[in-house]
């Protein structure tokens, strides 16, 4: 069986969704590019996508990965590296598809209720992007250190 | 100078022990001792394929730093994420060929042949 990324032990699933976040991350960044030149139509569409596919990939991938092999050793062996980086990568990764989904209806729906809508979308946007790509650089040290053989 | 003696005669007493024991201690030792551990180390298991007699009880244990699984692919045993150090064992009641991987890294498969 031979995955994507040479050297690691990983399954081409996991591969393949490290690939996959890594290009939504550069998508939601060409997002933003396109707010900042007022094509907000596209811009909607581009962080709505990725979103969304991201919410496939929790659920279907990353989430039943976490439950299998990382949630039994916490909190027992939360000490260890590849325990506290999947750890960390698993609830702020959550907090930020949260964040975007809550963006995603209060910006582009007229679901949520007057006094629950955002009122600085620009700030919000901007710290969950920011939030997404810390979630991103966590995720590939997290890959690293589970799949990757070093020395 | 007596301190020399009684040291010389306490070694030649310990040799001589030495002599008369020891092949008292390879014949209770009839046969070599049969490995029934799996090592997992730099993400293979080893040795790859394990042959045993029904009713063995085989051990891995994981010496990498990275936590490992052990599973059959029929999921007729199977364990928990073991960190570095931990073990599981499982006794092969019935012959047969049991093929297994590590389900965090699939590429790491290993056999044990029950005879």
């Amino acid at each position: 069986m031979h995955g994507i990324i040479p050297g690691s032990a990983a399954a081409p699933a996991a591969d393949g969704v490290l690939l996959a976040e890594i290009l939504m991350g550069f998508a939601l960044i060409g997002g933003a590019v396109l707010a900042r030149r007022r094509r907000f139509r596209a811009h909607a569409a581009c962080q709505s996508v990725v979103v969304l596919l991201n919410l496939v990939v929790i659920a279907g991938f990353m989430m039943p990965s976490f439950r299998r092999a990382v949630e039994p050793g916490i909190p027992a062996h939360l000490g260890r590296i590849y325990y506290w980086l999947a750890t960390a990568h698993g609830v702020l990764g959550l907090a930020a598809e949260l964040l975007a989904l809550y963006i995603l209806l209060a910006a582009g729906t007229a679901l949520l209720p007057d006094w629950f809508r955002l009122v600085r979308y620009r700030l919000w946007m901007r710290a969950t992007l920011v939030l997404w790509w810390l979630v991103l650089v966590l995720g590939c040290a997290t890959y690293a250190r589970w799949y990757l053989r070093f020395g | 100078m007596m301190k020399i003696k009684t040291r010389t005669w306490s070694c030649l007493i310990a040799l001589a022990a030495g002599l008369v024991l020891r092949p008292v201690g390879l014949m209770a030792g009839d046969s070599p001792a049969v490995t029934n551990e799996v090592k997992i180390d730099n993400f293979c298991f080893a040795p790859q394929t394990l042959t045993v007699p029904v009713g063995t009880t085989v051990t891995w244990v994981n010496k990498d730093d990275v936590p490992h699984t052990v599973t059959s692919d029929d999921q007729h045993f199977r364990s928990r994420a073991l960190d570095t150090d931990d073990r599981f064992s499982f006794t092969f009641s019935t012959p047969g060929t049991n093929n297994y991987y590590c389900s965090v890294h699939p590429k790491m498969t290993g056999t044990v042949i029950v005879r």
